[in-house]
């Protein structure tokens, strides 16, 4: 028994060994072009962000976080910063619960789901320049679709007797108050596919058993959604949440495609990413770029741990799962 | 072997970050791409970039056709590339290699090119490949943009100012017509308002205008028309102070806000397509450039001609802009001799690119009874001798972004003249500022 024992270990830790070794053999292709066209690049990047690094320039003098000091005394750093905090609040927890919505209706649907979940898909596959050429149609304040919609609910409602004022035309594309909201709308039309198939996956994933439980229990179809439907998508939930979040900070193609590089009227289509690249790639200053790269890299990273910290559920997150893997190892 | 396997992990991802820094230094070394010569069995090589998408594209090629039909040892590749990657596919090349032999240059951006050094000059080239050019042979506007601090970097193929673009169908409808009967266009302030409140109308009486006197096509350049004609500017003469918040350009801009919401002669420009309205007959009148007369003459059915801009202020100007024909620094002189002779066969022989839709730079060419004929482009010359570029300064790319808010910003009635145009002042000192 005791030979059996000590022999046991070491030829664990010699296939531990052997796995390890053609597991990093595997994974090195991989990390020869993640190091190669990612982690190098980003790195450069930082470097750069630390000169006065214009394009044409011969020499690009080391300038240490005067592009970092710089950007945070610019106010239209801030103005920009605030676009895209305010595209953050309006697109992530609307996004979401349009996805999760569409993911429930789904998932209660027995025929045509499978047409249904392409159709709902398909915005996502569309490139963002179409949907955001699309949408300025759509957006147009004298000949677009959605003023003649909002036009004829007018028509309709003082058809049955109703005294409204004359009708003005949204102008969603063109008045500031409306910038932000009208691309969130858009994007939430473009993205909401993505996180419902999400949430359809996790929806799949929970058991009928709970639910058949549940209604021998008296349950009705609300107490069955807030005490097993949405605790156990809490996972899926978050990675979503997680994932819009980074999406939705870099937002940069509907602004771009929808505005001209003034960035809307007032400025209130300017977001972060667009600034970034308005100063390193119309300005050349890719120095002054990089670094305000940085620093949406630095809000990003942050509002992510918070959003690990707040929302992720103990038993269901990597470390508890790989503590618990430990636990059972030992 | 674990730490084995960390150790060269580590090295593979040191080398692959290494190599990528060292590639991009050792790009940054081949600046000046075109210092060799290429060569087709005897033909000298030479490419040829510009952002001619337009109709205006096919006349340079069939210019550069009849170059190559005459020029047998010299082969060019040119290249059309649109307007909005041109400069970042330029910059790229200037900066890092692979730059064309010759290429055009625009020249509100000439400074910001010619400030990092990636010009070449082209003074011992003017007296080669034909009679010397001289400085007299050209409009003197173009002329001096082709310099940058004394020397002569570019050779100025034409001048594209704004003009007054009308439709005579609704002048004459209107009742504006001179005593033959032909639609008048305005010459002054009042005139324009006159001429534009007849003809802004509600056509099918819905209660909404939709016939226009006026339309703002290019908010920039329009701004920059008006408000040279009060005097006003963006930078102090020696392009060192903002003085953007003048009261010239408060004037102008007033005025600008005023056609649209006191006269009511043309729409906010918000999500319009203003120069499709203009096409399509909608619209009375526009300030647009002289290359934009190809689109209207592709319209079937638009009666339309060209006239001066009115006189808005007490000055004479007009925005304008030209193309000019580089060379890269440090070019060889053997690809540098061959690139000048289609640079001199296109300065030469511009009455052809006049005719899609420019007026050359070259005097004789502007004086001929060839060019007196071409009915639009003779009326946007007469503006020849006022003609004032966007902004000749290294930093003009940089600056722009805080003008074109405020004007819109105006227009749009979000801010007043005085708050807008404070507010740019402000954001350009600061650009200004900077090393």
């Amino acid at each position: 028994m005791n030979t059996v024992s000590v022999k046991a270990p070491q030829t664990g830790t010699t296939y531990q060994r052997r796995s390890d070794a053609l597991g990093f053999f595997f994974a090195l292709p991989h990390l020869l072009l993640f190091a190669t066209f990612v982690l190098g690049p980003v790195l450069y990047g930082f470097y750069i962000s630390l000169h006065r690094w214009h394009v044409l320039a011969k020499a690009h003098p080391f300038v240490g976080g005067s592009n970092y000091g710089a950007a945070l005394s610019d106010d239209i750093f801030w103005v920009a910063l605030r676009n895209t905090i305010y595209f953050v609040i309006l697109v992530v927890p609307a996004g979401n619960l349009v996805s999760l919505l569409l993911a429930l209706g789904l998932y209660s649907v027995k025929r045509f789901r499978t047409f249904y979940t392409v159709a709902f898909y398909l915005p996502v596959v569309i490139s963002i320049a179409v949907v955001a050429v699309l949408w300025r149609w759509l957006y147009n304040t004298e000949i677009g679709l959605l003023n003649m919609y909002v036009l004829s609910i007018v028509d309709g409602l003082r058809g049955i007797g109703l005294s409204l004022p004359p009708y003005q035309p949204i102008p969603w594309l063109s008045n500031p108050s409306f910038v932000m909201p009208s691309i969130a709308l858009m994007s939430i039309w473009w993205g909401a596919g993505g996180n419902m198939v999400l949430y359809l996956a996790g929806l799949n994933n929970i058991p009928d058993d709970y639910y058949e439980a549940a209604v021998i229990d008296g349950a009705n179809a609300w107490q069955r959604f807030l005490h097993i439907t949405w605790p156990l998508l809490k996972p899926t939930t978050l990675f979503c949440l997680v994932f819009s979040v980074l999406g939705a900070f870099q937002i940069f193609g509907q602004t771009y495609v929808l505005f001209a590089p003034g960035s809307g009227p007032a400025r209130s289509g300017l977001t972060l990413a667009l600034y970034m690249y308005q100063q390193g790639f119309n300005q050349y200053e890719i120095g002054y770029g990089a670094a305000i790269a940085y620093l949406l890299f630095a809000i990003v990273l942050v509002l992510t741990v918070i959003q690990f910290r707040l929302l992720a559920d103990r038993e269901n997150t990597p470390r508890r799962a790989g503590a618990k893997a430990k636990e059972v190892n030992a | 072997m674990n730490f084995l396997l960390r150790v060269v992990g580590f090295s593979v991802l040191c080398l692959c970050i290494g190599g990528t820094t060292w590639l991009g230094g050792c790009t940054r070394q081949a600046r000046g791409g075109a210092s060799g010569v290429e060569k087709h069995g005897n033909k000298v090589v030479i490419d040829f970039w510009n952002g001619f998408t337009g109709p205006d594209g096919k006349t340079m090629e069939k210019m550069v056709k009849q170059f190559q039909a005459q020029n047998r040892d010299i082969e060019v590749r040119m290249q059309i590339i649109p307007w909005g990657t041109y400069y970042d596919k330029l910059t790229l090349s200037l900066a890092y290699g692979g730059a064309p032999e010759v290429f055009v240059m625009p020249a509100a951006r000439l400074p910001e090119f010619a400030a990092f050094d990636t010009l070449e000059p082209i003074t011992p080239l003017l007296a080669t490949a034909g009679p010397p050019l001289k400085s007299e042979q050209f409009a003197p506007v173009p002329w001096h943009a082709s310099f940058y601090k004394g020397r002569q970097l570019a050779l100025p193929l034409d001048v594209h100012p704004i003009g007054l673009y009308y439709n005579t169908k609704l002048f004459e409808e209107a009742g504006i017509v001179d005593r033959s009967g032909k639609a008048k266009p305005p010459r002054t302030l009042q005139e324009f308002l006159d001429d534009a409140r007849k003809i802004t109308k509600d056509t099918n009486k819905d209660g909404r205008t939709d016939q226009w006197g006026f339309v703002f096509t290019n908010q920039r350049s329009n701004w920059l028309t008006i408000t040279g004609q009060f005097g006003g500017s963006i930078l102090s003469p020696d392009l060192k102070t903002c003085v953007i918040d003048s009261d010239a350009n408060r004037k102008a801009s007033q005025l600008m806000h005023d056609f649209i919401y006191k006269y009511k002669i043309a729409p906010r420009p918000e999500g319009v397509d203003a120069w499709l309205a203009f096409r399509q007959g909608k619209v009375g009148m526009a300030m647009e450039g002289i290359y934009m007369l190809a689109s209207l003459e592709e319209q079937k059915g638009l009666p339309f001609a060209g006239a001066p801009v009115p006189q808005f202020g007490p000055k004479s100007a007009v925005w304008g802009g030209s193309h000019l024909l580089c060379q890269p620094a440090g070019i060889s002189l053997e690809a540098s001799r061959a690139s000048w002779r289609l640079m001199r066969f296109l300065s030469d022989n511009s009455f052809e690119w006049a005719t899609g839709g420019q007026v050359p730079a070259r005097l004789n060419i502007q004086r001929s009874p060839q060019f007196a004929a071409l009915p639009v482009q003779a009326q946007f010359a007469r503006q020849l001798p006022f003609v004032q570029y966007e902004l000749l300064s290294p930093r003009a790319n940089a600056i722009f972004p805080f003008v074109d808010p405020a004007i819109e910003a105006v227009l749009l009635d979000l801010q007043t003249p005085e708050v807008a145009l404070k507010d740019s002042q402000r954001r350009i000192d600061q650009v200004l500022k900077r090393p």
